[in-house]
């Protein structure tokens, strides 16, 4: 159904003639996403249509608009770089709100260790900006392509640093937020006007309904600008990029180390987490490159390293003994450590300290990866996150399931089913055979260790309906086991309807949970212009 | 091939936003990450590769017409690869570039051109030529220089002057340039004249592909008949052309050069010395068809099959064009051996250079847009504190000395064999 | 009336109720500046279904609720009755340690536990927990981290709720509920969900909320916690404690902000010689000669070796850390004129001795402390003096504390002003001084993230959006305002 055009001529009026369009073909941009296919009836990358997109080009634009939406009960949707579903619609009639034209690094305070940013800012252009002066900032999961306010606010928060610089909502300080209502309310010490780097206060804290564990994907408002902590950088200002495309790698300094190391079990590998945790050693912490397959990923990361290679010489590649031997090695028990010292002294501690806990577990380093190119390559994949595409290497569809999440011991306890599981499916052809355990996981997604989770990846052809059939089917056997050993987790409650969802967060452990914020979405949105199902609510609580 | 061909490609996009930037990795400042002119100047996601990839599918969906916008949308883009490297950065199955080809092609078989697209096809068809200042009395750019006419007396080596030095007094002046450099190392050069013939890369880029094959036919035919062995050129365009193009359409021996490749050759050989200080500070910038698109072009004809399942495999292997083997450093090489010279990098080099902005009919069809861009490059060469922005396309240097012109900036344009001269 | 008593009692039981003036003397006043005001009664539940029993007849009988956690003596005014009528929740009973996971570093503990008793127990364990400096003994540790107090190892802050995790509370409208990871499994049973691996570590969420956030500094507005879990640290096995003396403060933030930006060390705050010497003091005369003695400013370094290589560590930060402060112009010492670092590390490492070591001065003492940056720090230090002045209180006399707070990113600065309180002329000098120069710190951007009294008005008057904002939260949460009404901007 079109917008009404005269919704259309006061959005007009706001954000300008050429930051508004109902063009058909602009839509359809915006109703793209990856991994639609998997919830499409037609298995089509294209979901839902908004009416119209909005690029407002300021803080007042945006409220303007959320006002407009207020006064014509329209439901409105904000993103930024928006690489995930709950970026998207989930349901007809909303005004899709790109914020690309808000990017501006506001500030850098190098001396308190904080930066101001705008939505469209995304990881790799302040981590540019804040290294030249010995800062470093968190890098998401998804990448340096995604936005650091958009995970800080609005949605989950694991990287690979997270273990020296925390997640998301802890580096997140105070921030302006247009409320659904169209209010502005700046938390922390920016409501009184003193400043962006306390987050918490006056008295309770209101950024405690702005997110959680995660963020309400766009649900309760739109965040506009917001300080993030920074961490410190004791590497060079500048990093030289050296490599043919795709090789790129750069030159570790000499206080710094890039390690794979290897333990014997899936318990030795809980134990070497909690005793880095112990040790407070690591700046970068991430079993990232299993995420390719147990079988694959070995084969595959040699060949990218290669510029003179392509994915068609993968099948040589896991043919020849040398990748076989170290894709053995690798199986299962490893992930990477960048130990960055911020002093030579410092970097010869950590390293020690590294050698001491691998001797108590059993565990080693693992000396094909410490080859220099491999050990460069691998440092700056981890420190720049730059190729996270590479989740949809294979055959372009990549999902992931049944994702524990916990303390180590919680989330090892799953892996071997996890990994059963995923192979079971795998045998019958129609997904990527990259071997059961594509197990991803940053070792903790908080700061100072103590939380791990586990992301198993299930790589399907995309341009396939069967595998896409298969990677569904595969889905929903996940759900339903997650429903039973996890309930009321995110795996369990992954794809449901909304009648189904409802009744599922109904019997899960504390129900009221969602009642609550039903009442605080009911709070700040009373006109209901928000738009997300990432933000779970529960109307009424199921009687006893 | 044929638009559903490449739908693969349409649906393969995840999103992920690589494409509106440089490789991340390469990221050095917030003001110089963007990769994409087009939704660098528009905003609009659709202006995106992926924004586009999906209106392409939207079209062939029939989820969308042909609207005006629509045009735009896939017109507004320098077609200058950019976009390709950065997805083929992760992955194996995606032809972003030759997608919107594909897609050009298909609007000028519809009938959906441009105007100002329509009427340079027509000068090509009347004189042969494609730029739009008016054209020069052809082969007078040369006047003087005592050059063999090859459509008259055959000649093994061929300076191809391109249609920017045909028409454009400020470009001829790099043709004789690489002319003189070329005659004064020893080479035994000639051109075609009067008798030459447009490469065709333009109307390429702008969708025309059956005016293409004639200008290739043309070419090849009076090259062949001339007894030509080497092709060589100062307009990465026309170098693209005959590297990259002509090959997938017809088979050829026939060595193709940029002049700067030849540069570097005969610096190797010792058959040209510099003897002559150049004090100057420069930076250099790639020109999108002799950096990332300056790949050659190499034949496959194989056949598909899946491993692991799913994992598409292509027997023999087959190219990527990636833009890891384009012409990166033997201008750099030859800048860097001029006496007195320095040079100073911009933070986008190589396969992530920042486009002029002249290319894939835009300089035409949207001046502002094409200008702006070559303003952004303008700013990025300014921030390295050069002098002087040298390249080695003519459409590159004739947009930006457009552009600093319209700004009122100081900045000098150089053609690297215009340096090579003042040097040797 | 009597039948709300008898409602009560027949909560917690008739030896845990109490309305006897002696009792309710002791909770009417502190050593703040809030008007005086008697409660009704003081019930002390001992379980968490007393607590909800308790809230649940507060709503129904209109009656406002404090929660206590803490023993005397209170300074800020938030447990002092603002309102007539009003019940004191004392949970001083409610001292249980619930359960202490090594390998995860967590603690469970209930309201009453003091940091005391909860390090004794830790330090069997190998553990320790974060503290303020030098708490009270009768600090309850759940009190002090909900209402945010600053730790004194910023490196450990990963946000300004640091080491505080998951709770379990009762609501202003008497609902229960488990907060943080606890939040997405039944809580009930804390052991049976360690068995599961369950490590109630993370204390976000759970969901879209973080409900923590919503209940820390709230002075008891919001509801009653009833537990909580803690990251600890792990208990070093070599502690050293080192000085950096200086003349000028500047200086000395600008060494502060080198050695945060490396990480280094452990414990990290800047003392004025006043502070410095009321720590090591334990009677007035002897403060007075420490102070005469002690240099202007110290910036205080603790460095802690622990499981792993731990005189390696302690080495190597130590003579990084030196060559640090070095570059600063200043040197690092263990010594500082009569302080030995041992001795002070023994009293950081312990909550303070009675008599609690701000009142061994004078007997009284008021403290302002605010968020602003470290870098910002010099700046109000020259507007308390020159209010001080103003007022003739003695410069001298007054003790600064500055604390880097989440890891560098901003810092707790605090001044204490102590005077006679049996003196009626310092008294009213200390209140004037107390009001001036806070009014004079919030003009100069001082931030009271945590407003008690008067720092209410100050700050909520100045941010219109977040004081509706937050009235709106509250009338969620506790929709018949029985919590500890007229706190804040309730």
């Amino acid at each position: 159904m079109p917008l009404p055009s005269e919704i259309y001529a006061v959005l007009e009026d706001i954000v300008g003639r050429e930051y508004i369009s109902a063009e058909p073909s602009i839509l359809d941009s915006y109703a793209w996403m990856r991994a639609n296919e998997l919830r499409t009836k037609d298995r089509s990358g294209f979901f839902i249509r908004p009416e119209a997109v909005v690029l407002p080009g300021s803080s007042e634009e945006v409220q303007a608009i959320i006002r407009t939406c207020n006064r014509f009960k329209i439901k409105c949707k904000a993103f930024s770089t928006g690489w995930i579903v709950p970026a998207q619609p989930s349901v007809s009639g909303v005004i899709s709100m790109d914020l690309r034209r808000l990017n501006r690094i506001l500030e850098i305070d190098e001396k308190n260790m904080f930066a101001v940013i705008e939505p469209y800012v995304i990881g790799a252009q302040l981590q540019a900006e804040v290294m030249k002066l010995g800062l470093n900032c968190h890098i998401i999961g998804a990448g340096g392509g995604c936005s650091p306010l958009a995970a800080a606010t609005s949605f989950i928060g694991n990287g690979a640093d997270g273990i020296f610089m925390g997640y998301s909502s802890e580096t997140l300080l105070a921030f302006e937020w247009v409320l659904p209502n169209g209010d502005i309310l700046r938390t922390g010490s920016l409501g009184a006007g003193f400043g962006w780097s306390c987050g918490e206060g006056p008295g309770p804290s209101l950024r405690g309904i702005a997110r959680g564990i995660m963020g309400a994907s766009g649900a309760i408002g739109v965040f506009t600008k917001c300080a993030v902590k920074l961490a410190p950088w004791p590497g060079p200002a500048e990093i030289n990029v050296e490599g043919t495309v795709p090789a790129y790698r750069t030159k570790l300094p000499d206080n710094f180390r890039a390690y794979t190391i290897a333990m014997p079990s899936w318990k030795a590998y809980a134990d070497v987490c909690y005793k880095i945790y112990d040790a407070e050693i690591g700046y970068i912490i991430h079993r990232q490159f299993s995420m390719l397959g147990e079988d694959l990923s070995t084969a595959f990361f040699t060949l990218y390293m290669d510029p003179t290679k392509s994915l068609d010489d993968l099948e040589e590649f896991t043919q020849d003994p040398k990748i076989q031997r170290l894709a053995d090695e690798l199986r299962h028990y490893s992930f990477q450590i960048i130990l960055a010292g911020m002093t030579l002294r410092d970097i010869d501690y950590q390293e020690k300290v590294l050698d001491q806990i691998l001797g108590e577990v059993g565990g080693h380093r693992v000396a094909d990866m410490s080859d220099p190119e491999k050990a460069q390559f691998v440092f700056l994949y981890l420190l720049k996150l730059h190729c996270k595409n590479l989740n949809h290497v294979y055959a372009g569809g990549k999902a992931q399931y049944f994702r524990p999440d916990g303390s180590p011991d919680y989330s090892v306890e799953y892996a071997p089913f996890m990994i059963e599981l995923l192979r079971k499916h795998q045998q019958k052809g129609l997904l990527v055979k990259t071997g059961g355990d594509s197990l991803m996981s940053t070792i903790s997604a908080i700061g100072g260790g103590g939380d791990f989770h586990l992301e198993q990846f299930v790589s399907y052809n995309l341009n396939d309906m069967e595998s896409i059939e298969a990677a569904r089917e595969l889905a929903e056997e996940a759900r339903k086991i997650a429903a039973e050993k996890m309930p009321g987790s995110s795996a369990a409650l992954a794809g449901l309807t909304q009648d189904a969802m409802l009744a599922a967060i109904a019997a899960s452990a504390q129900p009221i949970r969602y009642h609550w914020q039903w009442k605080i979405r009911q709070m700040l949105d009373p006109n209901g212009v928000g738009e997300s199902a990432g933000y779970p609510t529960l109307k009424e609580l199921p009687k006893l | 091939m044929a638009l559903g061909d490449y739908r693969p490609t349409m649906r393969g996009c995840t999103r992920c936003s690589y494409c509106k930037f440089i490789t991340l990795a390469h990221i050095k400042s917030s003001r110089f990450a963007s990769g994409c002119p087009s939704i660098a100047y528009k905003s609009f996601q659709t202006y995106s590769a992926g924004g586009r990839l999906s209106a392409a599918l939207s079209l062939l969906e029939g989820r969308t017409n042909y609207t005006h916008k629509f045009k735009e949308i896939v017109y507004q883009c320098q077609l200058c690869g950019l976009c390709d490297v950065a997805c083929k950065l992760c992955r194996y199955d995606m032809d972003v570039l030759d997608t919107f080809r594909e897609l050009r092609f298909k609007m000028v078989e519809d009938g959906q051109t441009l105007p100002q697209h329509a009427s340079l096809i027509k000068k090509l068809h009347e004189i042969d030529c494609m730029s739009t200042q008016p054209l020069v009395d052809q082969g007078m750019w040369a006047q003087e220089l005592e050059v063999t006419d090859l459509s008259e007396k055959p000649g093994s080596v061929l300076f191809h002057a391109g249609c920017e030095s045909r028409s454009d007094n400020r470009m001829k002046k790099v043709a004789r340039s690489a002319v003189t450099v070329l005659k004064n190392a020893g080479v035994d050069i000639g051109i075609m004249g009067k008798a030459e013939h447009c490469c065709g890369a333009k109307a390429y880029d702008m969708g025309y592909k059956s005016d293409f094959d004639r200008c290739a036919q043309n070419n090849l035919q009076a090259w062949t008949k001339a007894g030509v062995r080497t092709v060589v050129t100062s307009c990465s365009n026309c170098y693209f052309a005959f590297k990259r193009l002509y090959p997938k359409y017809a088979e050829s021996n026939i060595e193709v050069l940029h002049t700067i490749e030849f540069i570097y050759r005969l610096l190797e050989e010792g058959k040209i010395r510099f003897s002559r200080d150049l004090p100057l500070t420069v930076t250099y910038h790639d020109p999108c068809h002799l950096g990332r698109m300056g790949e050659p072009y190499l034949p496959w004809d194989g056949v598909v099959s899946k491993v692991f399942g799913q994992i598409p495999k292509h027997v023999p292997s087959k190219p990527r064009y990636n833009g890891a083997w384009g012409v990166y450093e033997p201008p750099r090489e030859i800048l860097r051996s001029i006496p007195g010279l320095r040079l100073i990098e911009m933070e986008r080099t190589k396969e992530n250079a920042w486009c002029c902005g002249a290319g894939g009919g835009v300089n035409e069809a949207y001046p502002e847009f094409s200008l702006w861009t070559a303003s952004e490059r303008i700013e990025e060469a300014k921030s390295t504190k050069a002098t002087a922005l040298v390249s080695a396309c003519l459409q590159c240097e004739r947009n930006f000395m457009d552009a600093i012109r319209s700004n009122g900036d100081t900045m000098k344009v150089y053609d690297i064999v215009e340096l090579v001269q003042l040097a040797s | 009336m009597a039948d709300n008593k008898l409602e009560l009692m027949q909560i917690v039981g008739v030896n845990n109720l109490f309305d006897d003036p002696a009792t309710l003397d002791i909770f009417s006043k502190d050593y703040s500046f809030v008007p005086s005001r008697r409660p009704r009664m003081v019930v002390r539940p001992s379980d968490a279904a007393q607590v909800q029993s308790i809230i649940k007849w507060a709503n129904q009988t209109a009656t406002t609720l404090i929660p206590v956690s803490s023993g005397p003596p209170h300074f800020r005014g938030d447990t002092v009755p603002t309102v007539g009528g009003a019940v004191i929740v004392d949970l001083s009973r409610m001292k249980g340690l619930l359960s202490i996971d090594r390998r995860n570093r967590i603690a469970i503990i209930e309201p009453g536990l003091t940091y005391g008793e909860l390090q004794a127990e830790l330090a069997k364990e190998g553990l320790r927990l974060s503290t303020p400096l030098l708490p009270r003994r009768s600090k309850s540790v759940l009190s002090s981290l909900l209402e945010r107090e600053p730790m004194i190892t910023p490196k450990y802050q990963w946000s300004l709720m640091e080491p505080l995790r998951c709770l379990g509370l009762v609501w202003g409208d008497g609902s229960k509920m488990s907060t943080g990871e606890a939040g997405e499994y039944s809580s009930d049973n804390i052991k049976e969900q360690q068995k599961k691996h369950r490590s109630f570590v993370v204390g976000m969420g759970p969901n879209n909320v973080d409900y923590y956030r919503l209940v820390s500094a709230a002075q008891g507005t919001m509801g009653i916690i009833t537990w909580a879990s803690v990251k600890c640290e792990l208990l070093p096995s070599i502690r050293k404690l080192f000085f950096v003396p200086s003349n000028d403060l500047q200086t000395l933030i600008d060494c502060a902000h080198k050695i945060l930006k490396v990480r280094f060390g452990d414990e990290l705050f800047i003392l004025n010689g006043a502070n410095l010497a009321s720590v090591l003091s334990s009677s007035s005369d002897q403060f007075k000669s420490l102070q005469r003695q002690l240099p202007p400013w110290v910036l205080l370094i603790g460095i802690a070796g622990r499981d792993y290589l731990p005189h390696e560590r302690v080495a190597f930060q130590e003579k990084d850390i030196y060559e640090l402060v070095n570059r600063s112009g200043l040197e690092m010492t263990s010594t500082v004129h009569s302080a030995e670092s041992n001795e002070v590390l023994e009293k950081l490492y312990n909550p303070s001795r009675e008599t609690y070591w701000k009142l061994r001065y004078k007997g009284g003492c008021q403290d302002i402390f605010f968020i602003t940056n470290l870098n910002k720090t010099p700046e109000f230090v020259a507007t308390m003096h020159s209010t001080a002045e103003a007022f003739k209180y003695p410069e001298k006399d007054i003790g600064v504390y500055i604390q880097p707070l989440h890891q560098g990113v901003c810092c707790h600065c605090e001044f204490n002003l102590p005077y006679d309180p049996d003196s009626s002329e310092e008294l009213t000098r200390a209140q004037a001084l107390f009001a001036k120069a806070s009014e004079n710190i919030s003009f100069g951007g001082g931030f009271f993230s945590r407003p008690y009294g008067i720092w209410a008005d100050m700050v909520y008057n100045r941010d219109a959006a977040t004081t509706i904002m937050l009235r709106k939260v509250k009338g969620l949460f506790d929709p018949n305002d029985v919590m500890n009404s007229g706190k804040l901007c309730f």
